[in-house]
């Protein structure tokens, strides 16, 4: 019986040949998301989303569960992660939610226009640890004491032959001020206050690649997710991505690359427009995880011979189709997708109301 | 097809040029309900721009915005002629969501393409769709979401909306981020929007608007 190094190290090559364009024994499975194992172990909803010991092993109790896989994006949760990266407060299960529901990110206009000019004269770094004091209150110390965890987490999957391949979660400036500011307003602001806006993204970039870089070190990333929701094409015009997201993005890919890490480009929502761009990032080190938004048949006929390719099982597929629809879908990507440069999973994370036998079905597909 | 300056102002974005425009023709004494119709044609040039890719969201949000504020002048005037509609649309995020991203700009366009919205808000009881209909005499019911687990919930609401024998009476559009067309079969609503444009197109046709 193979040990759990054995495993591990079968599994990493699988998704590094993946991420190297390569053809693996297997195409790798690498599932996604935090609330689904809660609800499939009878776990509340609320623990999974403050409780980081209890979260990880329902995640990886849950998705190893299932069958072969070679690893999980990301064993460690906690929900004020999503208050650090999107600058809002989220409604949370237990709290301002029943306890057993799902985490709402509460999008409300909380940075203010002035705030772009406080970040280029202040510096992003005073400026956000003043605003998360202020703003949201208490999540600074949630996430110092949810990072103190993540080696655990890893541990955990190692223990177990499983790859964690995306644990830590790094983003543009967009996506910060956007989800500050409210996307409606953060959009206006593009057009009225661009020169603005542009500086406080210039302020802010060089210190989240830092952060990035310190966290890719600290934590021996193998990958990371360098996420893009509100940002992507098909809500911004050419002209507006060009200037706001782009040049961010690949300048984050760049470092995280740099730095020996798997950019894991995690788009939701729409990008089919601007595929060809990504051909601007390092050939055959990079991951394109999408969400069932983008087509991913035209990303493979645009990308599939410079960038590995990650998904994309349409969440409202694994909550209402049946095992037949998914077994169908999976084994459709894995032959026009894979077998190389392919890594299955879910469209972004597995939806929280998944059918058990659904999500089962997806790994199973890869035998 | 000839567009009015104020018209082109507002489907090219320029903001101060339709601002301008309008206070001209408020000063010059033309009528409100004029200028709106001038504003409207505007929004109509952005809704052809965003179908042909040359404008996104980002321009939708945008010219709704110079809509507002440039027809905010007229408001006083407008209360006292009530322009007409081309009919009305009772909206919301259905029960147990609080997202209301997609669901105001649906509103946003919506409005500054002619249809009244009655904007029932975010977490949307399945009854307040029901009572809103009734109370409106609305023939568009639009329902938003973000999460699939309110995908009952929207269900729940459609069939709520039959049971008080409202059905018949309304067309039902739906949209949100894991929102498809597997889901339109699923509630049983008639039609899915991926966008709010797309939405926008759908009640005009369904009202009748060319």
């Amino acid at each position: 019986m193979a040990t759990a190094e054995g495993l591990y190290a079968l599994h990493e090559k699988r998704i590094r040949d993946a991420v190297a364009l390569k053809k693996p024994d297997r195409i790798p499975v690498v599932p996604n998301g935090p609330a689904w194992p809660g609800r499939a172990m009878g776990v509340s909803i609320a623990d999974i989303a403050t409780n980081p010991p209890v979260s990880r092993k329902t995640i990886v109790d849950a998705y190893a569960g299932l069958g072969e896989i070679e690893g999980i994006q990301s064993p460690a949760y906690h929900v004020c992660t999503l208050s650090i990266q999107w600058l809002s407060r989220v409604k949370r299960p237990g709290r301002e939610l029943p306890a057993d529901e799902l985490w709402q990110v509460d999008e409300a206009e909380i940075m203010k226009l002035e705030d772009y000019d406080k970040i280029v004269d202040q510096g992003f770094g005073p400026w956000l640890e003043d605003y998360y004091r202020t703003q949201l209150p208490g999540t600074l110390e949630e996430m110092g004491a949810f990072v103190a965890t993540i080696p655990d987490a890893l541990q955990l999957c190692r223990d177990r032959g499983l790859v964690a391949m995306t644990p830590a979660v790094a983003t543009i400036p967009y996506e910060y001020f956007c989800g500050g500011r409210s996307m409606k307003e953060f959009l206006l602001d593009l057009f009225r206050h661009g020169d603005r806006v542009q500086a406080a993204m210039d302020a802010a970039l060089p210190v989240l690649i830092e952060n990035m870089r310190q966290t890719i070190r600290g934590l021996d990333l193998m990958g990371l997710w360098i996420g893009g929701w509100r940002s992507a094409s098909e809500f911004v015009s050419p002209r507006l991505w060009n200037r706001f997201v782009f040049p961010y993005f690949k300048a984050m890919v760049e470092a995280a690359v740099e730095e020996g890490a798997i950019p894991v480009l995690h788009y939701d929502a729409n990008w089919t427009r601007d595929l060809e761009r990504l051909r601007e990032f390092p050939k055959g080190k990079c991951v394109l995880s999408l969400d069932g938004k983008t087509d991913i048949f035209k990303a493979k006929e645009v990308l599939g011979d410079h960038m590995c390719i990650m998904g994309d099982v349409p969440p409202a597929l694994l909550a209402l189709g049946t095992p037949a629809e998914v077994t169908a879908y999976c084994k459709r990507l894995m032959s026009e997708i894979g077998p190389e440069g392919f890594i299955l999973t879910s469209g972004c994370d597995t939806p929280i109301d998944a059918r058990y036998e659904n999500v089962k079905a997806m790994v199973e597909a890869v035998a | 097809m000839s567009h009015s300056p104020l018209a082109l102002a507002v489907g090219d974005l320029e903001e101060d040029k339709a601002i301008t425009l309008v206070l001209d023709k408020l000063a010059k004494g033309e009528p409100a309900l004029a200028i709106l119709e001038e504003l409207q044609a505007g929004m109509a040039i952005v809704g052809q721009r965003f179908e042909e890719c040359e404008y996104y969201l980002s321009e939708l949000i945008y010219s709704a915005d110079i809509f507002k504020k440039a027809g905010a002048p007229l408001q006083d005037e407008l209360a006292r002629c009530a322009p007409k509609s081309f009919g009305t649309l009772v909206l919301g995020t259905v029960k147990n969501d609080i997202h209301d991203f997609g669901k105001d700009i649906v509103a946003t366009v919506m409005s500054s393409n002619g249809i009244k919205v009655v904007d029932l808000g975010v977490n949307v009881e399945h009854q307040a769709f029901v009572d809103a209909i009734k109370e409106s005499g609305a023939t568009l019911v639009g329902m938003s979401c973000l999460l699939t687990t309110v995908f009952d919930d929207m269900k729940a609401a459609i069939q709520a909306i039959k049971d008080a024998g409202l059905r018949d009476q309304v067309t039902i559009l739906i949209g949100g981020g894991p929102v498809d067309e597997a889901t339109r079969d699923y509630v049983g609503a008639d039609h899915y929007c991926r966008t709010a444009q797309d939405g926008v197109a759908a009640a005009k046709q369904v009202l009748g608007v060319s």
